[in-house]
């Protein structure tokens, strides 16, 4: 034992001490908790200030039905193909020989899954507009006109813009997990007489499998939440949750507050599950990543 | 092996022309005199770069943005990093739930948080959802887990314990011994954490639109004025603003290797600092 007992490390925490974290506790609750529970209170509340669920069954009215079946789709395609090819192009990157351009390509991914929004959506607009630079290669060269079957404004416009911000995600996710596969177990795998597609789905996928299903539902509630992207594109001509959301706060006076309401909790409950699985999967994958 | 590495080559080769391809479209546009009836650009100018900056709105947009940026990260720094500290110190049990608050607002998309506080406080006698100050309390909610993830990781990383225990017995107060003890073994963190923020809330449109809108204009609310009015002028909006992104995610691996090289972790290490949740928008 130390001469000199230390006043602070090794006494317990008093309840004392959690009066400093109370500002910051307040700022929270103040900030997004109340904000959020008042949402919840009022999806149910009738217009007399009466229990109702009628907020929630409005959500069957085509429009907002509609609304979330655009965003699940579109969240979901977006999250497998984001998944699929970055999967691929990640365990591509590990292999790269030469480490600095390794480093370069994750360097930029990481800048890349930033870019979203406004400024991406018109860069969008910029290569595959109505007179877009590659529409009007594609016009010129192949003599295919790509309009109006395909539409940088319409759905299939949207899957390719939220690609951008979804696939580098997901490398930046996938590396650290390849990185982890250890070369020994291939090597043992195959001294030990299996085939590569023998390892691949006893040791390699098991390994990945974390990486891989936390990746699909972090993509799913990153697209599911977002809002510029799709609002500088489309504005609120195309059904999506939140711009049906946004479409509700505009002007001064709410158009249907319990209906936003109950859209808002649904949408809450959708992306907190997503985070929360996706957290207990990365817990999961860190075990490889020492 | 040949055939797999022409596979790999290809794969890497279509990834980076499909992340290259609509920002540096968006940069020569933005120096073309026309690009929409031919493949290559007609000519080269700076025109649409004149045009923009003589707009009375340019400055005070890019002025906005700038001030809502760095009030936020001074904001999030005040809130977060002294509550971190206490936290690692003295109230290890609140650590899941601090880990948990910071972790929710990935579930929360920005119109969603817009809505809340709309519908709570935007109605007699508050009357304070549609201000600047609440925009800013909104953002350090929003890009919390930017800030919280990197200054709790440096942290961890510094043994803050002992560290605190040494400056006290040798007679410094709570103050100082946060300031110059405390401070500056987790500056690499809170400097990650804080270029996060502003890189984010320089370029964020949803929140900002929803709370104050036409009442505070920010600079990506006035490049989604331009998609639709003056795509020339959207495009150098476009081109200043991922340039910003660019600079600020350079400065930040820039920091990371620093704060590497710091606290003697090695930078694999230290490029997990970087939180990974919903970012796109």
């Amino acid at each position: 034992m130390n001469l000199r007992q230390p006043k602070i490390s090794r006494r317990k925490s008093k309840w004392l001490d959690w009066i400093p974290l109370l500002p910051f506790l307040l700022f929270c609750l103040v900030i997004m908790v109340l904000p959020l529970f008042f949402m919840l209170r009022g999806s149910f509340t009738g217009s007399e200030g009466q229990f109702t669920l009628e907020h929630y069954a409005k959500m069957g009215a085509s429009i907002y039905a509609k609304s979330f079946r655009n965003s699940i789709l579109l969240s979901g395609l977006t999250a497998i193909l984001g998944v699929l090819m970055g999967t691929v192009v990640g365990y591509f990157i590990c292999r790269l020989p030469n480490q600095r351009v390794q480093e370069l390509v994750t360097a930029l991914c990481d800048v890349t899954s930033n870019f979203s929004g406004a400024p991406l959506a018109f860069a969008f607009i910029v290569i595959l507009g109505s007179n877009g630079v590659i529409t009007l290669a594609f016009q010129k060269y192949l003599n295919w006109k790509i309009y109006p079957t395909f539409s940088i404004y319409s759905f299939s416009g949207l899957i390719l813009a939220y690609l951008y911000f979804q696939l580098p995600l997901m490398v930046l996710l996938i590396i650290p997990a390849i990185a982890g596969l250890k070369a020994e177990w291939r090597e043992a795998a195959s001294g030990l007489g299996a085939s590569s597609r023998q390892y691949w789905r006893y040791v390699g996928l098991p390994v990945l499998a974390p990486a891989i299903t936390g990746g699909l539902l972090l993509l799913f509630a990153n697209a599911f939440g977002a809002f510029a992207t799709a609002y500088t594109l489309t504005v609120f001509r195309y059904p999506l949750v939140t711009l049906q959301l946004g479409f509700l706060l505009t002007g001064e006076v709410f158009r249907d507050p319990g209906a936003g309401d109950a859209m808002g909790i649904l949408t809450l409950l959708l992306m907190g599950i997503s985070i929360f699985l996706y957290q207990i999967a990365a817990k999961r994958g860190r075990k490889w990543q020492q | 092996m040949k055939k797999g590495s022409a596979f790999s080559g290809l794969a890497i080769g279509a990834f980076l022309f499909y992340m290259l391809l609509p920002i540096l479209a968006t940069y020569a546009f933005s120096i073309a005199t026309r690009w929409d009836r031919s493949i290559l650009p007609e000519g080269l100018t700076f025109e649409w770069y004149k045009v923009a900056f003589n707009d009375k709105w340019f400055t005070i947009v890019f002025k906005n943005s700038l001030v809502l940026s760095i009030s936020t990260v001074i904001a999030s720094v005040l809130v977060i990093v002294p509550t971190a500290y206490w936290v690692q110190l003295r109230v290890p049990k609140a650590r899941s739930l601090l880990d948990l608050i910071s972790t929710l607002p990935f579930a929360i998309p920005g119109v969603l948080l817009a809505l809340g506080l709309i519908r709570l406080y935007a109605r007699p006698p508050l009357m304070l959802a549609r201000t600047p100050a609440m925009l800013v309390a909104a953002y350090v909610i929003f890009t919390m887990p930017f800030m919280y993830r990197p200054v709790a990781n440096s942290l961890e990383a510094v043994d803050i314990r002992t560290l605190t225990e040494a400056a006290q017995s040798l007679g410094s107060s709570w103050g100082r011994t946060f300031r110059e003890v405390i401070l500056p073994n987790i500056l690499p963190g809170i400097l990650s954490g804080g270029l996060l923020v502003f890189a984010t809330i320089f370029g964020e449109f949803t929140i900002a639109t929803f709370l104050v809108g036409a009442r505070y204009k920010t600079f990506p609310m006035q490049l989604v004025y331009f998609t639709r009015r003056d795509g020339r002028i959207a495009s150098a909006y476009s081109v200043i603003s991922f340039s910003i992104a660019w600079i600020s995610s350079l400065i930040l691996l820039w920091v990371a290797t620093w704060g590497a090289k710091r606290t003697s972790h090695g930078s694999l290490h230290r490029k997990k600092d970087r939180p990974k949740g919903a970012v796109g928008d």
